[in-house]
């Protein structure tokens, strides 16, 4: 990355953080404060930190990219901040800036994120991921790295009662829009932890639609998040190109939607792919976004209880709440839960790096959800649902966590 | 610098994982919410983050024999400097003393540990019925600890008054660390000095509030916010000063300019009525709603022989969240949309309000500056916030005046420097025009009694 490129990332996290009057509105919002409860830890204390670097006052050094990068990206200040302050934003710039002031030091994030962006390796991983399922080896890996899924075929057991067994589900009666051309996104996520929910995405789709399924790339947040902006840019112009030919882009994750929605506002200096990924973003829709749009209706209604956890990405990121509520409210009983839009500590890889803080931010989740005394958590983020499977194990069978289209 | 013998006996006695020296974690300790700048950072060589106040004692006591600078800290949510630790030394954090240590139902009195924040306390107390008023705009993260060493204020002063109002008893900690409790559940008490007043709104300087004992009373039954838009700055307060003086208690009466409205709409991207010159945002509470009923009309009409311009009642609890949330975020609001903003929070008699808002316009004028002007209405305290770049040249001259002339105006009307933020820093070169000489040398004789070496919070108030 040139000097001015460099500059001109700190300058924009400038403007951003340069704005906080340091009042503390973020602090009781932010997970992380919560938990570690020390100053750097939440959103004020990396704002200022940023602020300092910016201003010349502190040096870039690996001890500050280790504070940005203890930062979930949910936004929460975001919402609660009276002047909306886009801290996630800030630390973006910031890891990017950090990333290439302090050298090689982000080595572990540069290999998963050159991971992520071969096509090949994430279809390998996915099949080793389902082998590994498949024998109940999954638990011999720490952290949920092979999270256990529970499929719809369970769903059905389990919630239906025993005369649906085996039963194929009655078709939605919603009529198609021949016109539109929709795909498919698939994020690295559903693809390696979660095919059978991928799978159930494209069957309800189908309801609806032909759609298209592409060979597409990672939606590269891991690569934005962890300062490999230009694999980022990269990985976005690669499925900008691929996704030309359709009208709608459907996502099932909501940080991959979150991220191809924001696109063109990384092409700043690039007139046409700012173009280009604006038109792109403009197609981008979250599955329950697209559903409520074609007035879809869940294929059968249960006597289940749900309760809901709202994706960072998908609640803040794009303002996406009710749809997902409605279309639950049709599938069966619906029970909201306490903080249900607080972060469950997934965060990406967040989980990974720092999993006792994940941990206990995840326990305060699922207490929330057992007091709904609902069978089923559901959510539409394959990151929130490696972390709430955890939650279920740890609660011990008292709740199911599921992909929403599992259950829709 | 802190010795290394000195730190590790620090971190023997609270835990080494109490204890943070790294640079960037020193540095989070080095700021509040003033204006006072960023850089040079004025870090503390250590902070220290201490769970009871057997453990304040303890690092007091070191902190004694070495001479060390200890400044007390709760969120940092002040806005005058009060938790800067601008000579070094420990930064004390109370952040981990949050317990509810008793909840007396019976003397409606509660012991809290200083670290808890004011909405958990506030929320354990509504949860049994009881009701602790001061709600400073900090309220959601502020502690109550800080609350208490600020002698914090809020929108309900009107009615029910300021944080001292409340304060029963304390527990501190002094220099030597020698703990020492005052007050208590009495209500009638004159037991020598009252050392509780005096502790109260002290900024850390006289001694570290480890624990408070507060009042509370019953919870009102019902509440109900009112919004009234004028054309003129001048109606606005003349509404309330007829309201008060037929009687009309409001919980909380909140005044906004032209120019607050105007951020205001900006950041949620609405246009603002041209005719609206400033708006009134009152909180009314009473036993029911025939009450609350009764309450609004009285005040909807001496509203209108006022020449009320709109005036609106919130009709469910988010309309009135919303209200009060456009309130509370105001300050932060403002301070989003320009690079510097210099907030003050003078404190003039009721009846000067009008007069000290025209003062401050011409002073605007004057100086060529912008002033958003808003404030406790109802109690006579005025949050002045210069609006400025101080990266143009000339502009932190004339932002300097400007805030000299804003203090004058205050004094001249018998009002004074600061009605809730404190003194901290920020004030303190106003300090003996407000008090005169023999003030401040008071202010110094107790300090110097109490706190014979100075370690306590330097460099503040004076």
């Amino acid at each position: 990355m040139s000097k001015d490129a460099l500059d001109r990332l700190l300058w924009e996290a400038k403007k951003i953080v340069g704005r906080c009057d340091r009042c503390g509105t973020c602090l009781p919002a932010c997970p992380l404060f919560e938990a570690k409860n020390v100053e750097a830890s939440g959103a004020r204390g990396k704002n200022v930190i940023a602020r300092a670097l910016a201003e010349g006052g502190l040096d870039p050094t690996p001890e500050m990219l280790a504070k940005v990068n203890f930062c979930l990206l949910c936004r929460a200040c975001v919402d609660t901040c009276p002047g909306g302050i886009a801290t996630d934003e800030a630390m973006i710039n910031v890891r990017q800036y950090l990333v290439n002031k302090t050298g090689d030091r982000n080595a572990k994030y540069r290999v998963i994120g050159g991971f992520l962006k071969s096509r090949a390796l994430v279809r390998l991983a996915a099949t080793t991921l389902a082998l590994l399922r498949k024998g109940g080896l999954n638990g011999l890996f720490p952290h949920g790295m092979v999270p256990e899924e529970y499929t719809r075929a369970h769903f059905l057991a389990a919630f239906s009662g025993p005369a649906a067994l085996g039963e194929k589900a009655p078709p939605s009666d919603v009529a198609l829009t021949a016109a539109t051309r929709v795909a498919y996104f698939q994020g690295c996520g559903m693809r390696m932890m979660f095919p059978e929910a991928a799978a159930q995405t494209l069957e309800i789709l189908k309801t609806s639609t032909n759609p298209q399924v592409k060979d597409n790339f990672c939606c590269g947040l891991p690569h934005l998040a962890h300062g490999l902006r230009d694999e980022f840019l990269e990985l976005a112009r690669k499925n900008i190109r691929i996704y030309q030919d359709a009208d709608v882009v459907v996502c099932d994750c909501a940080s991959c939607g979150g991220t191809l929605k924001h696109l063109a506002s990384y092409f700043p200096c690039d007139p046409r792919w700012k173009d280009r990924s604006a038109a792109f973003s403009g197609k981008v829709m979250d599955l329950t976004e697209y559903l409520a749009k074609t007035g879809y209706e869940p294929r059968r209604k249960l006597d289940t209880t749900f309760t809901y956890h709202d994706p960072c990405h998908l609640g803040r990121g794009q303002g996406i709440n009710i749809q997902p509520r409605e279309l639950l409210r049709a599938a069966g009983k619906f029970v909201e839960m306490k903080e249900a839009d607080v972060c469950c500590g997934g965060a990406g890889s967040f989980h990974l790096d720092y999993p006792g803080i994940a941990s206990r931010i995840l326990d305060k989740k699922r207490v929330n959800i057992e007091k709904t005394g609902a069978a089923i958590v559901v959510t539409g983020c394959p990151g929130c649902l490696i972390q709430l499977a955890k939650a279920a194990k740890a609660g011990g069978g008292k709740f199911k966590a599921m992909h929403i289209s599992q259950v829709i | 610098m802190i010795r290394e013998d000195i730190k590790k006996k620090i971190c023997g006695l609270v835990g080494a994982e109490n204890v943070l020296d790294s640079d960037l974690d020193r540095f989070g300790y080095s700021y509040d919410a003033s204006f006072v700048p960023l850089l040079p950072a004025k870090k503390p060589d250590l902070v220290v983050r201490p769970a009871t106040t057997e453990e304040v004692s303890k690092i007091m006591a070191v902190a004694y024999e070495h001479t060390i600078p200890v400044t007390p800290r709760g969120a940092a949510s002040g806005r005058t400097g009060g938790s800067i630790p601008v000579q070094g030394g420990i930064s004390m954090s109370l952040e981990r003393m949050m317990k509810i240590i008793e909840l007396d139902l019976k003397n409606m009195m509660v012991w809290a540990e200083a670290g808890l924040r004011t909405i958990d306390l506030y929320n354990a107390c509504a949860a049994k019925g009881l009701f602790y008023p001061p709600d400073p705009a900090s309220w959601k993260f502020s502690t109550i600890g800080g609350n208490v060493a600020e002698n914090a204020g809020g929108m309900r002063a009107v009615k029910y008054g300021v944080t001292s109002d409340y304060v029963m008893g304390l527990e501190v900690v002094l220099s030597d660390g020698t703990v020492l409790k005052t007050g208590g559940k009495a209500i009638k008490n004159v037991t020598g000095y009252n050392l509780t007043s005096l502790f109260t709104g002290s900024e850390g300087t006289l001694g570290i509030i480890t624990k408070v004992l507060l009042r509370v009373i019953p919870m009102p039954e019902k509440r109900g916010t009112l919004q009234l838009m004028f054309r003129t700055l001048d109606e606005g307060c003349e509404t309330i000063h007829r309201m008060l003086q037929s009687g009309l208690v409001p919980a909380a009466a909140e005044l906004m300019d032209r120019f607050c409205l105007e951020a205001v709409a900006k950041h949620r991207k609405t246009e603002l009525d041209q005719a609206i010159g400033a708006c009134i945002i009152i909180e009314i509470d009473d036993d029911d709603d025939e009450g609350l009923a009764m309450q609004t009309k009285r005040i909807e009409a001496v509203a209108q022989d006022c020449g009320v311009y709109r005036f609106r009642v919130a009709q469910s609890k988010q309309e009135s969240d919303d209200l009060w949330a456009v309130r509370r975020g105001l300050s932060s609001a403002i301070a989003s949309l320009v690079p510097n903003r210099i907030g003050e929070d003078i404190s003039v008699p009721r009846d000067a309000f009008p007069e000290v808002v025209r003062r401050i316009s011409s002073i605007a004028l004057k100086h060529k500056l912008t002033i958003a002007v808003y404030g406790h209405a109802g109690d006579g305290n005025i949050h002045p916030s210069i609006l400025c770049d101080l990266s143009k040249p000339g502009e932190e001259e004339r932002v300097n005046n400007a805030v000299s002339e804003i203090f004058e105006a205050a004094l001249a009307v018998g009002g004074t420097l600061s009605g809730e933020h404190g003194i901290g820093i920020t004030k303190k070169p106003y300090i003996t025009k407000a008090l005169g000489e023999a003030g401040v040398k008071a202010l110094k004789a107790v300090k110097l009694a109490l706190d014979p070496k100075g370690i306590l919070n330097p460099g503040k108030i004076w």
